[in-house]
Formats: structure tokens, sequence, C-alpha cells
């Protein structure tokens, strides 16, 4: 079946170079930098451990559970007119969760020990420990599910259960990577019982972004070369959906921004007084990556748009971003403990190394998409819904 | 120690083979030496514990009273020392003849004997000449009889009056000048701080600084946990932690110390506080001092005290404390308060240290702050403070008297004036006036010098205005011994490094603690390291090689171990509490002493130790030979010593010749006086006098109350910085007559509005390739050198700057 | 088994940081790794300005809430060794969750920026697998303690000087630096503070002094909302942490 899938072709092979470029680049930049400095190349310091990598791999992580959920809308859910995109999800799932593993694995001190030093300790105490369980459980499941579909196996029994578990296994651990932050109550910024729900959401929309991101860049961003079905989820159900999620994310942020601000405690609200309202990258992340976004998203009109599409699905994509590296920066910047020597909040900028790896993990994403695309068929759907041609309009 | 040397070298000696699961593993034997403590004059005994031929640890030694197991965080940073890359490896000549700043000396290796070859030639030289009296010795932290203490016998033999000029009125002269000036005694009080119930701190650093400091701080825990708790009343010009700690902190506007100690005066006499037993009473007791009102003369029993009638009459009557809150800017209500507490509670101590003396009235405002210890009859009590006794070493091998030849009995030497004009019509009340030899080399009055040599001191960045010293010593045949490439170093024709402190046998006898008698000994710890010998071996192989019966007399003394066991004879007859009796014992236990203090004032009379108690009256003869060495054996408000030399003071500092020797108040003049603000730069914990820069320990950890790591901070009043425009953390410039620094500042919401602080340490242009320009302007580059013409000691805290954005 | 505890008492305490210094050297830590921190805080104006300060070791949890975060057990609380928390430098991976979950910020990864620089890593580069080496090395060495100069990639804290107070006799309760049978396994921040601001001992035996000190002199545990509950406590005025203030900038006027 031709799916017009331009990423096939000349152009495809050029992104992939470029792409696998970039990943090189950026690889031997970080690795480099590493093996001389180690760690000591990151702006990173103990009183402030977590910064620029951690949140890539946050955001990875986020967006490929996102795109894992939005899988299961016709895989386990039975929203038909998503079945078009569904196989495109669970790849980019697949591959952006390997993406922010690669870039989490660097980050780390000593990588390979993880393999037998969690494993053997069973420390079950730890929400970490099951973030590497349910990770593990979601890369497994994702692989096999896109076996399934590969195999053309949309609606088989083991099919449907593997969707289901993958299903699961996403809302274990993005929930439960929530719950790495969300339950340290040392951390009052992070500390939010809800906070799975405001990462489920959030990722949702970000793995939205990439979505339409990527179904556009596979046709040359010309809507006309998509299959029907495809056309008209694209211009129907998922723009929709789209506008309702960045929504729903600008309605998380405001409330945890109201109580925030409402709060008497500094360790909160200080943080989006003196830092996230103090940054003007904050503000434009917020009002251009999302509200702009949103706002063009809920005209009717132009929510059908490619261009509008498209412009939106980057904007939310880099304002999610900043999203998450306000989050996980957000939460250590009020000093802890540490007196006049850090009179003032913890300045933190990324370094070259750090930058390094985020632009790895983006390329290293990108490398695999491209390379989806050019070899396997990801805008494949069921038989019924490709003779179809066209899906029910009212669902959602 | 043996073999220590090589083992130094090749690093990770027996380290467990590495597995990637490292069990328990422990390296070698340990040993423990005794030691003491370079890096300040606490001298604290130390226990030095080296493993392999490696030192990896410095405690306190528990048998060191001083110590007594404690330290301050200076003294475990010691290895750091012994470590320091930076070290000079050997004996080095220069081969650049220009001497600057940015001049690289080249220094090239050379042997010991050359170098020792090349002074005495100097030397021999000069004296040929008649000339001897260009060589001069400077010295900074000397220790005692094996080094400084060597340096009078050099002099003498050679023939030089600049042998050896101290640093000390760069230090803390005015204290001792202002206690020699009323109790006659040049030097350092001994305090008896454990039985102390009050204390009023005037500008000495107790919690930062005034030693010996890590026995402060023990103090401090016992003061402060006994019963009844021991009451402190803090004066300073900065907040601090001393000031932080106490219960009470008054600001004082710099320099007026002495106004605020005559107004506590007043009350103490007016509220009828005064201690009847040392003071006196009137003799109709019935009778008051009342403010403004004279007394009759005669009317007053002065007792142990000269002068107390003159003294109230002709000043202490006028200052009252709303005289003193005019002067000061301190509430006149806690000026009462302060004088009613320390009038009213026994046994209180004032003590006061660079803060109130470091400016042109300082030893007058010394004066006026000791004087209130006279008042409420703290001198010699229990709880109360006294004088520091010597050590009774036995005598060198030879006497020094036996060698002198005709040259340095009558050579053209002996009618020279020291280099730096100490105790000349210029400076006739000080022993020591290091900061004026550079400036008067430069001059070339009196006359030029030809060869300096400098040990453990470094005027080219601790002297005010050190400026001046880097023109003046470019042609000078600079000698330096520092171990580290100090700014001084840079300028050295010859560096001798000298052994680190635990790498060297050396004698230490206490600056003033308790009273009783103590000497501390250095036992190296490990063989030096490099090519390095003592100071004190130096100066005897130099002696060995000058001409005539001056090299005989060295060759006698020989070595500092040979000078050593000759002054440990003295332990034979005075057999110490820890059983030292000799050399042997003295380098196991590190330290001899022998308690208790010798001297008493209970009740009214002064008695001396019998041998079981206080059971010898003293006659008054006694009291003025032993301890109030006065003119008139008392403790004088009115100074005999200062009548002296009434001229002087009358054309120095303009008080009337026959008011010369009161207790007043004198208005201090401020370098730079019509600039705005005033500039401090004191001591902090973790500042190892010049030596502490390099250490990367020390400087990670530098200025905690202002945040400084790797730095220090100058420290402003917001509302100061604001009205000039300036940010939390700008960079700002403060100027002085001589120029401007630069510093990076930080908001100090409780520091006196018109006083910035800038802690001392950093600003080295060498010192080593940590010290080496880190942190802000050196402070002493816009330090006026101008000294208090009493004391000498140069005004190091009295500039005023003013301060603008960079 | 003893549970090993450490008073401060911080109306003698008079902030001279020797404790970090004794500490950094006994534990070779790089400069600015100071396990044992003393934390300064100003509040008010001239003429009645406070400052406080307040030394800062590891709180050896009994909730410690950086073990329950841990991935890989590589931080664990040894009962047997009286309840000290450790790092097994073996095991560590660096992922620094639990500096996250320390609520007292006592938890260093050293392999990060050097604070002064020349970097003393590059002055003694690392033998064996050491991250540095010093020539000035404590001979002590326990990896599966978090003991000695760590490796690169891992967490490092205070261990109560767990090489020293373990070498203690058997039932030894008070470790005081003044007396000389046990001066050498008191840990290196109680045994330098000059005031004797600092006390070590068992908190499982009700007459050991430092349970004397914490019962008369009311000590308290900081942080306490956090559960954590210390084995650490502290007398005297200003044992509590001022809350967060940004530093005045002075742009107001
Ligand atoms: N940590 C440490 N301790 C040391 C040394 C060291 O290098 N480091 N060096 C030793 C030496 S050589 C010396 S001389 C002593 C010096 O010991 P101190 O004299 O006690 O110390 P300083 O820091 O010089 O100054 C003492 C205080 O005077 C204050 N001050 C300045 N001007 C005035 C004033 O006009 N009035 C009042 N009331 N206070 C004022 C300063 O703010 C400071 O707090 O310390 C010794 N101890
Ligand atoms: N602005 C300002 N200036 C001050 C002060 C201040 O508070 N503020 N304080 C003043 C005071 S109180 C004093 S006492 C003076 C001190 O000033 P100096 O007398 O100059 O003493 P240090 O600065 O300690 O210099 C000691 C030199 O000895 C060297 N040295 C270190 N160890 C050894 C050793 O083992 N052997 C030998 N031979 N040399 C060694 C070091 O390299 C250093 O260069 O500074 C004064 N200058
Ligand atoms: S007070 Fe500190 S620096 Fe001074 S001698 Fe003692 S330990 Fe050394
Ligand atoms: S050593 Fe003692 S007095 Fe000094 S800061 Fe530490 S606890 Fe406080
Ligand atoms: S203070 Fe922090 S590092 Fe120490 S035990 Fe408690 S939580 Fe763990
Ligand atoms: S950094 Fe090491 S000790 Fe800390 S949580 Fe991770 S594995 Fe455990
Ligand atoms: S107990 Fe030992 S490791 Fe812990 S802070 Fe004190 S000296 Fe450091
Ligand atoms: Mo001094």
């Amino acid at each position: 079946m031709n799916d017009n899938n331009i990423l096939k072709g000349g152009a495809g092979t050029a992104l992939l170079i470029l792409s696998a470029l970039i990943f090189l680049g950026s690889l031997v930049v970080a690795l480099g930098n590493l093996g001389s400095q180690g760690h000591a190349s990151f702006n990173t310091s103990s009183a402030l451990p977590w910064g620029q990598p951690i949140a890539t791999y946050l955001y990875f992580a986020l967006a490929s559970s996102g795109l894992g959920l939005l899988a299961s809308l016709p895989l386990v859910f039975g929203f038909k007119q998503y079945y078009p995109v569904a196989k495109r999800c669970v790849f980019l799932a697949f591959i952006i969760l390997i993406s922010g593993m690669t870039v989490l694995a660097l980050e780390l001190g000593n990588v390979f020990r993880m393999l037998w030093a969690i494993p053997l300790n069973l420390q079950i105490q730890s929400a970490m420990f099951w973030m590497g369980v349910f990770y593990a459980l979601d890369l497994l499941f994702l692989l096999w599910k896109f076996g399934k579909l590969d195999a053309g196996e949309w609606d088989s029994k083991t099919s449907k259960q593997v969707g289901i578990a993958s299903f699961i296994g996403v809302l274990l651990a993005s929930g439960n990577l929530a719950l790495i932050f969300g339950m340290m109550s040392m951390r009052p910024f992070w500390f939010d019982g809800l906070l799975p729900i405001y990462f489920y959401f959030t990722g949702v929309t970000s793995g939205m972004a990439a979505l339409v991101f990527f179904v556009y860049l596979a046709h040359g961003f010309n809507r006309d070369k998509m299959h029907p079905a495809m056309q008209s989820l694209m211009t129907g159900a998922l723009p929709k959906m789209f506008a309702a999620l960045i929504g729903g994310t600008l309605l998380f942020i405001a409330a945890r921004a109201i109580t925030g601000l409402y709060s008497n405690n500094p360790e909160i609200n200080i943080v989006w007084t003196d830092y996230l309202f103090a940054s003007g990258l904050y503000h434009l992340s917020l009002w251009v990556g999302l509200l702009l976004p949103f706002v063009l998203m809920l005209n009717g009109k132009l929510r059908n748009q490619v261009n509008v599409q498209l412009l939106v699905s980057v904007l939310v994509f880099l304002g999610l971003f900043a999203e998450r590296f306000y989050f996980v920066v957000g939460g250590q910047v009020v000093p802890l403990f540490k007196g006049t020597w850090y009179p003032d909040l913890i300045a933190y900028t990324p370094s070259v190394t750090e930058w390094a790896l985020t632009i790895m993990g983006w390329s290293l994403a990108f490398l695999l998409c491209v390379l989806g695309e050019k070899f396997l068929n990801l805008s494949a759907m069921p038989d019924a819904i490709a003779k179809q041609g066209k899906v029910h309009p009212a669902i959602a | 120690a043996a073999g220590a040397a090589g083992a130094a070298a090749t690093g990770l000696t027996g380290l467990a083979p590495v597995s990637e699961a490292r069990a328990q593993t422990v390296r070698g034997e340990t040993k423990v030496t005794k030691n003491i403590c370079a890096q300040c004059p606490a001298r604290c005994g130390i226990d030095v514990y080296t493993t392999d031929g490696k030192v990896h640890g410095i405690y306190g030694d528990t048998g060191n009273p001083i110590a007594n197991g404690k330290l301050c965080p200076k003294g475990h940073l010691g290895s750091y020392f012994l470590y320091d890359p930076d070290r000079f490896k050997g004996p080095m000549r220069r081969t650049n003849p220009n001497k600057g700043r940015h001049e690289d000396p080249g220094f090239v290796p050379i042997s010991w004997d050359e170098a020792f070859d090349t002074i005495a030639a100097r030397l021999n030289d000069l004296r040929a000449k008649g000339e001897s009296h260009r060589f001069a010795h400077f010295y900074g932290r000397g220790w005692g009889a094996s080094d400084a203490g060597l340096y009078g016998d050099f002099g003498k033999l050679y023939g030089t009056p600049n042998s050896a000029i101290g640093h000390a009125s760069m230090c803390a002269e005015g204290s001792k000048k202002a206690k020699h000036a009323t109790d006659g005694n040049n030097s350092y009080n001994a305090h008896d701080l454990r039985k102390t119930n009050y204390m009023l701190i005037m500008g000495a650093s107790f919690l930062e600084a005034f030693r010996p400091y890590n026995n402060m701080m023990q103090m401090w825990g016992e003061m402060r946990s006994k019963s009844p708790r021991t009451q402190v009343t803090c004066v300073d010009v900065r907040m601090n932690p001393t000031m932080a700690a106490a219960d009470r902190a008054l600001y004082i506007k710099p320099a007026t110390d002495g106004a605020f100690a005559l107004a506590l005066a007043h009350v103490i006499l007016t509220e009828g506080l005064w201690d009847r037993d040392f003071v006196g009473d009137f003799f109709n007791l019935n009778q008051r001092f009342q403010a403004g009102q004279r007394i009759r003369p005669g009317s007053f029993n002065e007792k142990w005290v000269h002068g107390l009638t003159e003294w109230w009459n002709e000043e202490v009557k006028d200052r009252t404390p709303e005289w003193a809150e005019t002067i000061t800017g301190i509430p006149a209500r806690h000026i009462r308060q302060t004088a009613i507490e320390f009038g009213s509670t026994r046994p209180a101590i004032a003590i006061f240290e660079r803060g109130p003396t470091g400016h042109t009235n300082g030893t007058y405002n010394g004066m006026a702050i000791h004087a209130l210890n006279a008042l409420v009859g703290s001198m010699f009590t229990e709880g109360g403070l006294f004088y520091q006794m010597g050590t009774p070493y036995g005598a060198l091998p030879a006497n020094a008297d036996d060698f002198m030849d005709d040259y340095a009995k009558n050579g053209a030497w002996k009618s020279q004036p020291r280099i730096d004009m100490a105790r000349t019509e210029l400076w006739p009340m000080t022993a020591h006036m290091m900061q004026e030899a550079g400036p008067n080399h430069l001059k070339g009055d009196p006359y030029k010098m030809d060869t300096a040599m400098f040990f453990y001191t470094n005027p080219l960045w601790t002297a005010p205005d050190p400026k001046v010293w880097e023109e003046a010593l470019k042609d000078v045949f600079v000698i330096d011994t520092s171990p580290f490439p100090g700014e001084t170093a840079m300028y050295a024709d010859l560096v001798l490094p000298e052994s680190t402190y635990l790498e060297r046998l050396q004698d230490s006898p206490t600056y003033p603690f308790e009273g009783w008698p103590m000497s501390a000994l250095r036992v190296p710890a490990v063989d030096p390291i490099y090519d390095t010998k003592h100071f004190g071996d130096m100066l005897i192989e130099i002696g060995k090689r000058i001409n005539g019966p001056t090299g005989d007399y060295y060759r006698i003394i020989d070595n500092v171990e040979n000078v050593l066991r000759h002054r440990a004879s003295g332990f034979a007859a005075n057999p110490g509490d820890n059983g030292v009796t000799d050399f042997e014992s003295w380098k196991e236990k590190g330290v001899w002493y022998r308690k208790p203090y010798h001297w008493r004032f209970i009740r009214g009379d002064f008695y001396e130790w019998d041998g079981q108690r206080y059971g010898i009256l003293m006659t008054e003869d006694d009291v003025k030979a032993k301890l109030l060495k006065t003119p008139s054996g008392k403790f004088e408000f009115k100074s005999g010593y200062l009548e002296q030399y009434a001229e002087y003071i009358n054309k120095e500092l303009g008080i009337p010749t026959e008011r010369v020797g009161l207790v007043q108040w004198v208005e201090p003049k401020h370098s730079g006086g019509n600039r705005d603000l005033y500039f401090v730069t004191p001591k902090t914990p973790m500042h190892a006098e010049g030596r502490g820069a390099n250490i990367p320990h020390a400087a990670a950890i530098h200025q905690p109350v202002a945040g400084g790591r790797g730095t220090v901070y100058l420290e402003v009043n917001p509302n100061t910085a604001r009205q000039r425009g300036i940010r939390n953390g700008d960079r700002v410039r403060v100027t002085s007559d001589l120029g401007s620094i630069e510093a990076e500042c930080r908001f100090v919401a409780s520091h006196r509005p018109d006083t910035i602080v800038l802690p001392f340490e950093f600003g080295h242009w060498a010192q080593g390739r940590w010290a080496k320009d880190r942190g802000p302007g050196h402070s002493g580059e816009i330090t006026a050198n101008v000294s208090d013409p009493v004391s000498g000691l140069a005004s190091y805290y009295t500039g005023k700057v003013t301060l603008e954005k960079a | 088994m003893a549970k090993w505890g450490m008073v401060i008492d911080l109306d003698k305490c008079t902030g001279c940081q020797a404790c970090t210094t004794a500490c950094a050297m006994e534990n070779n830590t790089l400069p600015g790794e100071s396990w044992q921190d003393v934390l300064f805080y100003h509040e008010g104006e001239y003429p009645s300005g406070q400052m406080k300060w307040l030394p800062r070791p590891c709180m050896q949890c009994e909730k410690p809430s950086c073990v329950y975060v841990c991935p890989t057990r590589a931080t664990y609380k040894d009962e047997s060794a009286g309840g000290i928390v450790f790092v097994d430098w073996n095991k560590c991976i660096g992922c620094k969750y639990c500096m996250i979950a320390c609520p007292y910020g006592v938890r260093f990864y050293s392999d990060e920026k050097p604070l002064i620089e020349p970097d003393m890593r590059d002055i003694y580069p690392g033998q064996n697998k050491q991250l540095w080496s010093p020539p000035y090395q404590n001979p002590k060495e326990d990896w599966s303690r978090g003991i000695g100069i760590q490796p690169p990639g891992v967490v490092s804290k205070c261990t109560f000087c767990y090489h020293k107070v373990s070498q203690a006799p058997e039932g030894t309760v008070d470790f005081d630096e003044d007396n000389p049978a046990v001066k050498e396994y008191v840990p290196a921040c109680v045994r330098t503070c000059a005031p004797k601001a600092r006390y070590f001992g068992d908190l499982d035996v009700p007459e050991s002094q430092v349970n004397q000190l914490i019962g008369d002199k009311h000590g308290v545990r900081l942080k306490d909302h956090t559960g954590n509950k210390p084995q650490v406590y502290y007398l005297g005025a200003g044992a509590a942490v001022p809350a967060f203030t940004p530093a005045d900038k002075g742009d107001k006027s």
C-alpha cells in the first residue's frame, strides 16, 4: 500500500542523515565532556542535583506515555477514528522512551551498575525502583504491541490483552514517575498527591504534539497525501481533542500557580513569584507555548488548517519542554539548609554538556522516527478502516 | 620519621588491590607526634597523625593546656602546609635582576652551601666596609629560643641595629602600650576566664581571632555553661559572631571606644561601684563622686591606684553617658546599664585588642578600657587578668658577650639608628616600626639597606600601603625564608625555604595565656619532604661563616637541636607538671608547663605563691618590681610613663603636656578624613594571618557570615548601598586617598550604615596557585600608612573611604 | 545494640567551623563538600539585627527518607551500627534521588564543578578508582559504608565517623573526647569542638550524657515535621531554621 510517506524517499534519507549527524555530533560532545570532566561538566550541583537532563528524560517519558495513552484510544477503548495513528503512536511511544532513557543513562553516575544493582536489591520502597520496573514493562508491552500491529493483528484477543496491559503499564509508569516528585514532602513545590493526573494530562498533550508533528512530517506537511481516514481524523476528532488537552494543561498549570501563589510557604510561593514568573522564558513558554496554541485551536476554522496544527504542535512541544524544565528545577531552586552560602534562589542554567544530552535525545528520537517511517509501515490501519475511507464523525 | 621523604613521593602505598566492591582496608601503622600549630599566635599543641610517612590527621593535643585536645578550624588544615604543591623545593637564586609584580624572578636551584656562602660573603663585605648596619633582619611570627630568640646575639656579634625588626607595630602593639602606660607591663594580658562572671569585649574578636583563639572558644563554652553564667557585653563596629552571641551587642562608631570606656568609668564612680580594696575610698565615707563636680585633692585615699583624683577632676567628671552618646553613637541608657552591670558583677574584665587600638588615638582608647579593670579590682584577682611568666630555660653553651670583637663592641654601626627609626626621636616610644622600614629605605633616610632577610613576614602584602614596599625592595638584596611563594619571596634574590612546621624541631613559649609559664615543642612528624631547613639552622650556618669570633660562637651553638637541648636543661630544676624534666621528655610530651601563677590580689593585698598557697604578703616594692611596674608602683590613671614623653606626645597629638599622662578622650584622626565611610578589614576564623589564602579548604568556607565561598565579600548595610545605587551582589569600588580596590558586595543589614567590612584574606598577587588573584582587591592597598604615635601600631582600621558601583 | 546520637548545643557553639574542617580532613572530602556545614542566617537590621548559626551533619534519621527512595539500597540504615545511615559506594548508581529526598541537604555528589579552582582533582588525580588522591589520606577505607575517598559517580555523606566510633570498646555510652580512653573513637567534629558544643553517645541508654542533655535542656530535632526523626538533637536558642527569604536585591529604595 502506498501511504504517500515522503520519508520513504529521498527526503527521508536526507533527514536521516541530518538527524544522524546531529545525533552523533551531540553524542560526541556529551560523551567527550563526560569522559574528560565527568559530571563536573554539568551545571548541576549538590544544592541542585537534578537539571535539564532529568527534565529531558521526564519530558520524553511523559510524551511516550502520552502517546501510549493515545494509542489505547482505538486499541483499548475502541475509538475507531484513531486507528490511522495508532501504530505510529505505539512506535513513537517506544522510540521516545528509548531516547529518554538514553539521556537518563548518561545522567547517572554509574549507568551499568544500575543493571544489576536495582534488580538484585529489590528496594520496593523506592519509587525509582518502580519507575524502573514499570517503564521496563511499558517498553516491553510497547514493543509487543507494535509487533502485533506490524503483523496486522489489530483485533486479536492477545492483541487486545497486550493493549490493555500496555495501557495499564503506561498509567503505572507515568503515574509512578509523577510520584517520584509528588511524594517528596520535603520539596513542597512538587508535593502533590494528584501529580499523576497532572502528568497524565500534560503527557498526553505532549504526546499529541509529537504525533501531529510526525504525522505531517511523514506526509510532507501535505494533508492531501494522507489516507482519507487519517485526513478526517486530522480535521475532526484529533484537533478538537488537542485543543481540549491544551486547555486542560493550562487549567492544571493555573490551578498549581494559584495555589502556589496563595500559599504562604516560601518553598512554593517564592518559586512562583521569584523563579517562574520572574523568568521571561517561562512567560514565553506559558503564553506563546500554551495559551496561544489554545486560542488558535479554539477557533474551528484555524484548528483544521495544516499550518496552524503544525505551529501549535511545535509550540506545545517546546512549551511543554520548558514546563518540564521549570517543574524539575523549580522544585529545587529554594535552597534547602544552605544559610548564607546560598542567600538567594539557586541559579541554574544548563551547561553545554547538558544541552548536548538534550539535543542528543531529540535527534535520537528524530532519527529513530525517520528510520521507522522509512522501514516500517507506520500509517497502517485495520483493513476495515482503510477500506471504509471515512470514519463516523461523531465520536468523543 | 625516617624514610618518610621516600614514602611521600610514592603515593598510595599499601592500598588494597582494587576490586569493584572495595572492602574495609587500613593502610600501615599510624604514629602520633607532638607539634604546635603555626597558623596563628595561639600556639595550640597538636597531635600529628602519620601513616606510612604521610601526615593525614591533626588534632588538638589533650596534654597541651591551650589546646586541651581541641582546635580551631585552621588547625586541622595543617597538612596542606606540608603538602602545598606550590612550596619551594630547595634553595634558589634569582636570575632576573628586575623586580616587580609581573616579573618572573627566574629562580634557579642552588645548594645550601652556595646560599650560605653568598650571604656570608655579602655580610662579611659590609662589615669590612663598616656598613654592617645596612643588613637588616625582619621577622613576623617568631616562635622562640630556636629562631627569633637567636636574633639578639646575631645583631650584637655581627654589628647591626636591625637585628631584628619585628612586625609588632603592624600587629597589636596598641594594647600592649595601653597596659605599659597604665600598669607598667608592656604585654598582652593573661586571663582567668574560667572564673570571670562578666566580660566587656571591646574590639577584640573573641570568637574569631582574640588570642589564644582556640582556648578562647573553650573558655566561651565554660563561661556560657557555668553557674552563674558569664554575662557578655560586646562593643564592636560590625556584626560578628561575638556580637551575635553576646548578651548585649553595642555598635560603636569606630575609634571612639575611649569615650565609651570613660563614660563607664564615670558611672562606676558616680554610682559608687568601684572596688574599694584595689582603688581605695574617700576618707569621708559619705562623700560621693558627682557628675561635673571636682573632688578636693587629698580627699580620696588611693590604694593601688595613682592619679584617681586628678583623673576625675580633669577628665572623668564630665564624661557622662550623655556626652559619650554624642561621640560613640551608643545610647546613653545602654552605656549606663553596661556600666552598672560591669561595676556590680565581680569578677569582671574588660578586654580589647586591635579594634580600639588600630587608630591614631589607639593607646588612649586602650588605656581608658584597661582603667575599667582597675576600677573594678580585676588586676591579679581570681577571675581577673594578669601577665605571663617566662620559661626558666637553661643557658646556651656559649655566651655571646665572650665573642664580641672590637667592631662588635665599638664599630661604626653603634651610632646608626634602625632603618625603621624605632626608638629614635621619630618613634621614641616603640620597639618596632616595620611599616616604616620600606618607606625609609625608599627615601634613603636614615640610609639605604643593602641586604634584608625575611623570616615569617611578608610586608610586601601585609604592611599598610604595601605598594611602597614593592618600589622600595627593588634595590635591596632580599633573602626570603618562607616555604611558600609569597609576595616578598617574589622579590627575593635568594630563596632559603624553611621546613614547614610539621617538619621542624622548634620551641615556643606561650603568648600570654593563664599566666603560669609554659613552653611547647614542635617535633617533626616527618623528615623534611624537600630540601629545606629550619630557620634557626640557617641563621647559625650564616653565623658560622661570619669572619672573626662570631663564627666561633656559632660553631659552638652548632644547631637548633643543640640550642634546644641546652634550653631544656632548665627544666631539670623546674620539672613540669606533666613530668617534663629534659629534652627527651619534652619531645615526648610536646610541652613543659608549671602551674600555678605566682601572684594574686586578695581582698586588698597582693600575695605571692609560697609553694602551697598564696601565702607571702607582698610589700609595695615587691608589687612594683613584679606586678605593677609603673613609676608609682600603682595602677596609674595618670601615666608616669607617658609623662616621660610629654613633649613628643604634645607634638604628635596636640595634648597639653600637663595632661599627657591622663587616661583621656583623644579625638581620632581618620586617614581619608573627608570621605564618608569607615573601612574595617578584620580577621575571620579561617584567616591564618597572611598564610592561609593558598589553602583550598579554607577558601571554600572562608566567610560564612556573608556566604563567601572561595572569596570574601564586601559587607555593606543595604541602606548605605541603596543610597549609592548599589545592588546586592554588585561589583563595587572602594576608594581611599591611596587609590581604589574592587570587590563584590553583599548586604548585611545588621552592620553600621557608616561602616563597611572587608574580611582580611584575599587579594594576593603571589602566594600560590589558589591564592594568586583570588577574591577582591587587597585591602592593604587602600590602607594608609598612618600609625598611633604612642604605640607605633599601624592604624589599619582608621581609614575612611568612598563606595561606588564599579 | 546502641543507637548513636549527637547533641549540638547552640548556646555554646561559636560558629567557628572547626567541625567542618575536622570532618573534611578526617574524611578527605573535597573543598565545599562539607559533610558537616555550619549555616549562618541573618535577621533584622542595625542596631538590633541578629545572626544565627547552625552546624549541620547528617541527622542519621530514624526514618531516613534518603533510604526509602534509593532504588538500589546503596543508601541503607544499619541498625547494627547504631542506626547510622551509610552509602555503599559499590552499589550507588548516582541517580541523586537521595539528595532530592533528604530534607537536610547533607548529601553530596562530588562529581560536580569544583568550588575552588584550580581543581583539587586535577592536582591530585585519582588513582586506584578514587575520584582524587591527595597525599594526606586517612588510611581507613570501607566503600561499603562510604568511608574513604569516593570513586566517581556516587553520593557521599557524613558517616558519624563510623571508622572511629566502631572501634570503641563494647558498651561505650558516652564518647567524651576529654576521656583519654575513648578520645580516638569520638567523631572528628565532636572531638575538636572547642566550646564543647557537641556530644556523642548512645540514645538507647537513658542515662547517657546525650539523653541527659536532651532531657535537661529540652533538645529538639530540626524540621521534625518531616517525620524523619533525626538522631541529632539541638539545644539552646536558635535551634530552628528561619524560613527562606530571597536576598534583598537592593533595587527597591
Ligand atoms: N583567626 C585568626 N586569629 C588570629 C589571627 C589570625 O590571623 N586569624 N592572628 C592573630 C593576630 S596576629 C592578632 S594581632 C590577633 C588580633 O586579634 P583581634 O584584635 O581580636 O582581631 P581583629 O580582627 O584585628 O579586630 C578585632 C575587632 O575590632 C573591630 N573593630 C575595628 N575597629 C574598631 C573600633 O574602632 N572599635 C571597636 N570596638 N572595634 C573595632 C573589628 O570589627 C574586629 O571585630 O588575632 C590573632 N588571632
Ligand atoms: N588590612 C589588614 N592588614 C593587616 C592585618 C589586618 O587585620 N588587616 N593584620 C595585621 C596583623 S595583626 C599582623 S600580625 C600582620 C602579619 O603580617 P606578616 O608579619 O607579614 O605575617 P604573615 O602575613 O603571616 O606572613 C607570613 C609570611 O610567612 C610565610 N610563612 C608561612 N609559613 C612559614 C614558615 O613556616 N616559615 C617561614 N620562614 N615563613 C613562613 C608566608 O609565606 C607569609 O608570606 O598583618 C597585618 N596586616
Ligand atoms: S587557634 Fe587555630 S590557628 Fe591558632 S594555633 Fe590554635 S589551632 Fe592553630
Ligand atoms: S566546632 Fe563546635 S563551636 Fe565550632 S562551629 Fe562546630 S559545633 Fe560550633
Ligand atoms: S539527614 Fe538526610 S541523608 Fe541523613 S539520614 Fe536523614 S534523610 Fe538521610
Ligand atoms: S544516588 Fe546512589 S545512594 Fe542516592 S539514591 Fe541513587 S543509588 Fe541510592
Ligand atoms: S560525625 Fe564524622 S563524618 Fe559526620 S560530620 Fe562529624 S566528623 Fe563528619
Ligand atoms: Mo597580629
